[in-house]
């Protein structure tokens, strides 16, 4: 039973430290030139990406991580579901970023049900954001990088679709239309940018199906040049994780169904 | 003061007939499942009485704010962190209660010189169907009782709490008499509401020994609502999502208890 009193009482990470259950990152001792980095290897997951379409939003993620040349896990789920509305979508260190999105889950639930109220999308931007901050000694270790994506719903506002991607410290970006992290990246924002701009129609006013095609393409793509994504196993059969966020909640698309816009319109 | 035993027994009866009668004109809050969940309902004026604690857990009070206030805080608190630190399976409303909650207030209630908590809390955790709905009722001395105040062979689908024991023993029998635990949430909500104005007519008139009619307890409900609201949640036995609690929205309430 400690005291309630006091701001910081009611953020769930400020909890956990003071159980001793979670620690900041740059506590740990820096990499300096007399001890250099360990040679060790952390596993990475790549490649995300998130658009607006007339839908809502889709979030899809290739599913492949990799440990330097190897290939550790081929159906790795980089798209998690924080809350009823809320996607955090990951590229990075999957150590860290699960843990991560752990943390922001359970903060988000943590608020609502002690101040019995829904945090607002700022508040939520700003909770990734900060979980970041506090995990920068990790990558100055060139052990924990993460860099997510967030799309979720203003319900509270203008009962729009909101958009976000992050740098490795922690600042957000929002953007209008779309969004890309991880390696295989550059070719995914290479795609979309030319779809939105030159495509029969800008990703904004695509149907979910063409929407489908377009990701599908977008990490096929990817998959391409960049070794460390998996875009579509056409002979194990392995196909991105895609979600889409409406006003009605979140849905994730059945493997068929995805199989079946591959066969159709990508293969 | 208190050095003797005597003082002591002493010391802790006052405390206990103070906090009953703090405590006494609390509105009856019932909690009870139906087929697809279960139904908490009360009757207040401003103040949020139910609350979600966690996925498949809530809660109702009623008491002095602060110390609700306190003791919720600390049931979220604990809830999170196991949920958080293992995993959402392992939060069990039966070890907050017996081994977190439970201690904390009977100590508190026992330590003559600091202050109880004044707060009569009713939890419950849906289960996969009626039959593992669990039940606790965790007084302000640490005492818990699952299910009703009297006993059944059967544990029942149900549970209140009330200001006074013979409202809530009053509610206890028009539940056993009325309630079938596979119920619609309209029939539930109806059953419920009943359940609420017999305690609340049995706390304010000493006189009201048997179950009144149903035309005087829709009287007494509709006097009361003049100036009160219905407040009700649920927790979902199934769905999607793994956090199954929701509250009972105004409209959805009217249109539930329109005929």
């Amino acid at each position: 039973m400690s005291d309630p009193l006091g701001a910081a009482a009611f953020d769930f990470p400020a909890l956990l430290r003071r159980h001793g259950l979670l620690h900041e990152a740059s506590l740990l001792p820096p990499v300096s030139a007399s001890r250099p980095a360990s040679t060790f290897t952390p596993t990475q997951a790549t490649t995300i990406l998130a658009f607006k379409f007339t839908g809502g939003v889709l979030v899809a993620g290739d599913r492949r991580a990799t440990a330097g040349n190897t290939v550790v896990y081929d159906r790795a789920d980089k798209v998690l579901e924080i809350d009823r509305h809320s996607i955090m979508a990951i590229a990075g260190v999957p150590a860290t970023a699960w843990e991560m999105a752990r943390v922001l889950e359970h903060s988000l639930q943590y608020f609502r049900r002690t101040q019995l109220q829904e945090m607002s999308v700022d508040g939520k931007v700003r909770a990734l954001s900060k979980l970041l901050r506090d995990n920068f000694g990790f990558v100055l270790q060139g052990i924990g990088i993460v860099v997510p994506i967030f799309a979720t719903y203003d319900f509270a506002g203008d009962g729009q679709a909101r958009l976000y991607f992050y740098d490795a410290m922690g600042a957000q970006f929002e953007v209008a239309e779309y969004a890309a992290t991880g390696s295989g990246s550059p070719a995914v924002r290479g795609v979309l940018f030319y779809e939105n701009r030159w495509g029969k129609k800008r990703l904004q006013k695509l149907s979910e199906e063409d929407a489908v095609t377009v990701a599908l393409r977008a990490l096929d793509t990817a998959a391409e040049a960049d070794t460390a994504t998996g875009g579509v196993d056409r002979h194990a059969k392995i196909f991105p994780l895609i979600k889409i966020i409406s006003r009605a909640g979140i849905k994730t698309l059945p493997e068929e169904q995805i199989a079946a816009r591959f066969k159709r319109t990508v293969a | 003061m208190i050095e003797e035993p005597y003082r002591w027994v002493e010391a802790i009866a006052n405390r206990r007939e103070y906090i009953e009668t703090q405590l006494a004109p609390g509105s009856p809050i019932v909690a009870l499942s139906y087929r697809d969940g279960i139904l908490f309902v009360t009757v207040g004026r401003a103040r949020q009485k139910l609350f979600e604690i966690y996925d498949r857990i809530a809660l109702g009070a009623i008491g002095h704010p602060g110390d609700i206030e306190r003791l919720r805080m600390a049931a979220i608190e604990l809830a999170s962190t196991e949920g958080f630190t293992r995993s959402a399976g392992d939060v069990s409303l039966r070890r907050l209660a017996f081994y977190s909650l439970s201690p904390v207030l009977k100590t508190a209630f026992e330590q003559v010189y600091g202050a109880p908590y004044l707060a009569r809390m009713i939890f419950a955790e849906v289960g996969a169907s009626p039959a593992g709905d669990l039940f606790l009722r965790v007084e302000y001395d640490g005492a818990i009782a699952a299910g009703g105040a009297s006993a059944d062979t059967q544990p029942p689908r149900f549970s209140v709490i009330s200001g006074t024991t013979p409202s809530a023993e009053l509610m206890e029998e028009l539940l056993r008499r009325d309630h079938d635990s596979n119920c619609t949430l309209r029939a539930a909500l109806k059953v419920a509401l009943d359940a609420w104005s017999a305690g609340s007519m049995r706390a304010a008139d000493d006189e009201v020994k048997e179950i009144p009619a149903h035309a005087t307890l829709l009287k007494h409900r509709q006097e009361k609502l003049k100036s009160a609201t219905v407040e009700a949640c649920v927790l979902e036995r199934s769905g999607a999502s793994a956090i199954r609690y929701r509250s009972v929205a105004d409209g959805e309430l009217k249109e539930l208890t329109a005929a």
